[in-house]
C-alpha cells in the first residue's frame, strides 16, 4: 500500500482550515458561516487521522487518533444541531440570517 | 479645700503625688498617666483658684440673679473651677493640655454667655481662636519635648524624687519628666556655651531645637495670658459677665499661662535666648497694655488692660528668674539635679497678690456697673458718696495695683522689679548685653502708667459730687454691654446708654449733661428714675468685696507666713532693700534694691498725682482740639490697630493661603485623580469600538490574536531565550 506522506496530509488539512477560516471571516450568512466552521473542524479531524497513521497504535500504548476523530465527528453533529437551532431562532426573531445585522444580544 | 491642701503642704513640706491611673497604655510600654500632683506652685494656685472662685460664686448670687440661663452659667462656672483645679493638679503635660483646653472652652462659653449679643458671640470666638493660635504653638513645643526628652508623663522617672534629688519640698516637673544632664558648672565661660553642647546632646545634636521648644511653649503661655502678640482677645473678653471677668480673665485662667511658664521655668533656665525673649515680651507688654488702659472709656476694659499689663510683669519675672538661673547655674542645680528655679516664686508671689486685688477691682467694677447700668466711665462720677463700701474697696484694689505700701502689690511688684534688675545686671556683666535694662526700663515706666490709669478710673467713677451720665436716652440705642437686664437697678442714668458711644467718640466729644435728676425716661422705660447714681449692693456682693480687699492687703505679707519658704523658695520679703525673711546668704540690706523700690514708689505716686491732676474731683480732662496728642490718643483708643492688623492678616494672608491650598487641592490633587479617571475613561471609550457585535470581526480578532501568539512563541521567545529546540520526534 502506498503511504501518502504526512506532509501532504497536513497540507491538505491546512488548506481546508484556511478555506474554512476564509469562509468564517468573509461570509455574512449565518448558515454559510456554520458550514465554514464545519470545514475548519474537518481539517482538524483530518489532522488527527493523519497523525494516527504515523503513531503507535492502541496495542503499543499510543493515542487512538482515529477514535478521537470519531468523537469529533459526533461533536460536529451536535454543534450543527445547536447552530441550526440558533439559526432558526434568529430567523424567527429578526427575519434575517445576516450576522452583520444581528449585532445586539437584546432585542 | 485648696487652702487646707496648701497649709498641709506648707507645714509638712511633703508632696502628694499619685500617678497610678494609667489613662492610655501603649504596647511599647509608653504609659500616659493621669496623675495628681500637689506641687508647691500648684498649692498656691489652689488657694487662689478656690478662694477667688468661692467669692465670685457668692457674688454671682446677687449680681447674676436677674439673668436668664442661670443653670448654664453656674454649670459652666463649676466646669471651669474643676478644670482649673485639674490644671494645677496635673502632673504631666498631656493632662495639663487637656485641662488647659477645658478652661479655654469654659472661657469661650462664659464670654459668650450673653450669646444673643453679636459682640459677645464674636468676642467669645475671638478669644477661642486667638488662644488657639497659642495652643497650637504650645502643642508643637510639647511635641518637641516629647520626641527629644522622651516622656510626658511622670510614670517612669518618678523615682527621681524619692531620694535627695529634690530637697526642701521642691518637687517639680523637672524632677519628674526632664532628664537634663547637669551643665558643666566649672566652665570658665559662664554656663551657656558648655550648656549649649549638653543641650544639643539631649536634642539630637541640635542647638536651636531647645530654644525653639521654649519659644513655642512661651507662645502657648502668651496666648493664654494675653501677652503681646496675642493680647487682643482679653479686652474683648470683657463682653462676658463681670464675675467671669474677675474669676477667669483676671485671677485664674489667664494666670495659667504664667503658671505654665513657672512650672517649666527649669527648662527656660537652660535656654537663655528663650528666657530673654520672655523678659522682653513681659516687659514690653506691661507698658504696651498699660498705655491702652489710659484712654479706654469702658471701666472693665481698663481693668482688662491692667490685667494684661500685670501678667506682663509676671512673665517678666519668670523670664528674669530663668535668666538668673541660666547665668548662675548653681541656682538651677541641687545635688546635680535641675530643680525649680528658685526665683520663680517671685512671679508666683505677684500672681498671688494680683489675683486678689484684680478680682477685687473687677468685682467692685461689677458693683458699679450693677448700680449705674453702664460701663462708660465718662457717664459715672460722684459715686463715692452713694457707694462708700464699693469705693473704698476699689481704692484698696487700686492702691494695691499701683504698688503703694502696705498693699500687696507693692511687695510683689517690688520683688519682681528687683529680680529683673538683678537679671539685667547679670546679663550685662556676663554677656555685655544691656538689652534687659531696656525691658526693665519699660516695666518701670509701666509702674507710672499703671497708677495713672487705675486712678483715672477711680477718679472718673467715684470722685466729684455728681454723675455725668445723664446722656439723652434717645441718642444711644444699644443695650448696656454687661448688664442688659439690670434695668431695675439702674439709676436715672439710662440703662440703654452704652459704652459703645464712647468707642465711637473720644473723650473730647462727650456730651456734658450734668443734672442728677433724670430727664425724660429712656426708650426702654424700664427704670423708675428714682434714686440717683446707684447705691452699695447688698451683703451678698459686699462680703466678697470686703474679703478680697482684706486679702489684697494681706497677700503682701504672704512670705512672712512660716512654711511658705517651702512653697516658694527664694522668695524673700524685702521692703525697700531691707530683707525681712527668707533672705538667704545675701546681706540683709541692699542699697540697689532700696533705690529701685523708692523709684518705683515714686513713679506710682507720680502716676496717682497725674491722674488726680487730670481727672480728680470729678473733672474730665479733654485734649484740646488742636493737640498733637490727639493722634496718639486715637492710636491708643484703637488699641494700636492690632485688631485691624489681624483682621487684614486674616482677610489677606490667611485667606490667600487658604485659596492657595484650595487651588492645590482642586487642581493638583483632584487633578491627578481626575486625570487617572480620564485615562481609563478614554481608554474604555476607544476600547468600546471594538465591540461591534459583528461575529465575523470577532473571529477576525481571534485569528489576529492567534497569529500574534504564534509569532510570539515561535519567533520572539526563541529569540529571547536564544534558540528553540523541539525534542526529536521518533519515526518522522
Amino acid at each position: 500500500m502506498t503511504t501518502i506522506p504526512l506532509v501532504d496530509l497536513l497540507s491538505l488539512s491546512g488548506a481546508l482550515f484556511a478555506l474554512g477560516l476564509f469562509g468564517v471571516l468573509t461570509r455574512r450568512n449565518f448558515i454559510l458561516i456554520l458550514i465554514s466552521v464545519e470545514v475548519i473542524m474537518n481539517a482538524a479531524i483530518l489532522n488527527f487521522v493523519a497523525f494516527s497513521l504515523f503513531s503507535p497504535g492502541p496495542a503499543a500504548g499510543g493515542i487512538p487518533g482515529q477514535s478521537i476523530a470519531v468523537i469529533l465527528i459526533g461533536l460536529a453533529a451536535t454543534e450543527v444541531a445547536v447552530g441550526l437551532a440558533i439559526v432558526l431562532a434568529l430567523n424567527r426573531l429578526r427575519g434575517t440570517l445576516n450576522v452583520a445585522e444581528a449585532i445586539q444580544l437584546k432585542l | 479645700m485648696g487652702l487646707w491642701i496648701a497649709v498641709t503642704e506648707a507645714s509638712a513640706s511633703q508632696l502628694y503625688h499619685d500617678a497610678s491611673f494609667v489613662w492610655l497604655g501603649l504596647p511599647d510600654g509608653t504609659n500616659f498617666v493621669m496623675g495628681t500632683l500637689v506641687s508647691p506652685l500648684g498649692a498656691l494656685m489652689l488657694v487662689v483658684v478656690n478662694v477667688v472662685g468661692f467669692l465670685v460664686v457668692l457674688y454671682s448670687n446677687e449680681y447674676m440673679a436677674h439673668e436668664e440661663g442661670l443653670p448654664r452659667y453656674y454649670a459652666e462656672l463649676m466646669l471651669f473651677l474643676s478644670a482649673m483645679n485639674g490644671l494645677v493638679l496635673a502632673d504631666n503635660y498631656l493632662e495639663f493640655i487637656l485641662m488647659w483646653e477645658l478652661v479655654g472652652l469654659c472661657s469661650y462659653l462664659l464670654i459668650g454667655f450673653f450669646w444673643k449679643k453679636p459682640s459677645a458671640a464674636s468676642a467669645a470666638k475671638k478669644a477661642f481662636i486667638v488662644t488657639r493660635v497659642g495652643d497650637v504653638l504650645f502643642f508643637l513645643g510639647v511635641f518637641i519635648l516629647f520626641s527629644s526628652l522622651g516622656d510626658l508623663s511622670s510614670a517612669t522617672p518618678a523615682t527621681a524624687y524619692a531620694g535627695t534629688t529634690c530637697p526642701g519640698g521642691v518637687l517639680h516637673w523637672s524632677c519628674l519628666g526632664f532628664t537634663f544632664t547637669p551643665p558643666n558648672t566649672n566652665s570658665s565661660v559662664p554656663f551657656l556655651p558648655a550648656n549649649a553642647a549638653i543641650e544639643a546632646s539631649n536634642f539630637g545634636g541640635s542647638s536651636w531645637l531647645p530654644t525653639l521648644a521654649g519659644l513655642l511653649i512661651l507662645g502657648g503661655a502668651a496666648g493664654k495670658s494675653a501677652q503681646f502678640p496675642l493680647h487682643t482677645w482679653l479686652p474683648d473678653a470683657m463682653e462676658g459677665p463681670t464675675t467671669v471677668s474677675a474669676l477667669i480673665h483676671a485671677a485664674t485662667m489667664v494666670a495659667a499661662g504664667i503658671y505654665l511658664l513657672a512650672i517649666t521655668d527649669i527648662y527656660f533656665g537652660f535656654t537663655l535666648t528663650a528666657a530673654i525673649v520672655i523678659v522682653g515680651i513681659g516687659g514690653f507688654t506691661s507698658l504696651f497694655a498699660g498705655t491702652m488702659g489710659i484712654v479706654a472709656p469702658d471701666i472693665k476694659r481698663v481693668i482688662a488692660y491692667s490685667t494684661i499689663s500685670q501678667l506682663g510683669y509676671m512673665a517678666m519675672a519668670v523670664g528674669a528668674a530663668a535668666v538668673i538661673s541660666d547665668l548662675t547655674p548653681t541656682y538651677s542645680l541641687v545635688n546635680g539635679t535641675p530643680v525649680l528655679n528658685t526665683f520663680t516664686g517671685v512671679a508666683m508671689f505677684h500672681l498671688f497678690s494680683h489675683a486678689f486685688f484684680k478680682a477685687l477691682l473687677f468685682l467692685t467694677a461689677g458693683a458699679v456697673i450693677h448700680a449705674v447700668g453702664t460701663q462708660d466711665l465718662f457717664q459715672m462720677g460722684g459715686l463715692r458718696k452713694r457707694m462708700p463700701i464699693t469705693s473704698i474697696t476699689m481704692l484698696v484694689g487700686a492702691l494695691a495695683l499701683s504698688g503703694i505700701p502696705p498693699f500687696s502689690g507693692f511687695f510683689s511688684k517690688d520683688d519682681l522689679l528687683s529680680l529683673t534688675w538683678q537679671a539685667a545686671t547679670l546679663e550685662s556683666t556676663q554677656n555685655g548685653s544691656p538689652l534687659l535694662y531696656v525691658f526693665f526700663a519699660l516695666a518701670l515706666m509701666a509702674v507710672f502708667i499703671t497708677a495713672l490709669y487705675i486712678f483715672r478710673l477711680w477718679f472718673l467713677a467715684f470722685s466729684g459730687d455728681r454723675s455725668r451720665g445723664e446722656a439723652p436716652a434717645a441718642s444711644h440705642g444699644a443695650p448696656a454691654p454687661a448688664a442688659p437686664t439690670s434695668a431695675p437697678f439702674a439709676s436715672s442714668t439710662s440703662s440703654s446708654s452704652s459704652s459703645s458711644h464712647a468707642h465711637d467718640a473720644p473723650a473730647a466729644a462727650l456730651p456734658l449733661a450734668s443734672s442728677t435728676s433724670s430727664s425724660a425716661p429712656s426708650a426702654s422705660g424700664a427704670h423708675d428714675g428714682g434714686h440717683a447714681g446707684g447705691h452699695d449692693p447688698s451683703w451678698i456682693m459686699t462680703v466678697p468685696l470686703v474679703v478680697l480687699a482684706t486679702l489684697a492687703v494681706a497677700a503682701g505679707f504672704l512670705p512672712l507666713i512660716p512654711g511658705v519658704g517651702h512653697l516658694l523658695p527664694g522668695l524673700s520679703w524685702t521692703v525697700l532693700g531691707k530683707c525681712v525673711t527668707n533672705c538667704g546668704a545675701g546681706s540683709s540690706f541692699d542699697l540697689t534694691d532700696a533705690l529701685l523700690g523708692s523709684a518705683s514708689l515714686a513713679f506710682a505716686g507720680l502716676g496717682i498725682l497725674t491722674a488726680y491732676a487730670f481727672w480728680g474731683n470729678g473733672k474730665v480732662y479733654r485734649l484740646p482740639k488742636d493737640s498733637p496728642l490727639l493722634g496718639v490718643h486715637s492710636v491708643l483708643l484703637h488699641k494700636y490697630y492690632f485688631d485691624e492688623l489681624y483682621d487684614g492678616l486674616a482677610t489677606h494672608v490667611i485667606l490667600g493661603l487658604a485659596r492657595g491650598a484650595d487651588w492645590v487641592d482642586r487642581y493638583i490633587i483632584d487633578g491627578t485623580i481626575r486625570g487617572i479617571e480620564e485615562l481609563f475613561s478614554q481608554a474604555s471609550k476607544s476600547g468600546r469600538r471594538l465591540q461591534t457585535g459583528i461575529v465575523s470581526s470577532y473571529a477576525a480578532w481571534v485569528v489576529v490574536g492567534l497569529l500574534a501568539f504564534l509569532v510570539f512563541f515561535l519567533y520572539v521567545v526563541p529569540w529571547l531565550v536564544g534558540g528553540f529546540h523541539l525534542p526529536p520526534t521518533p519515526g518522522l
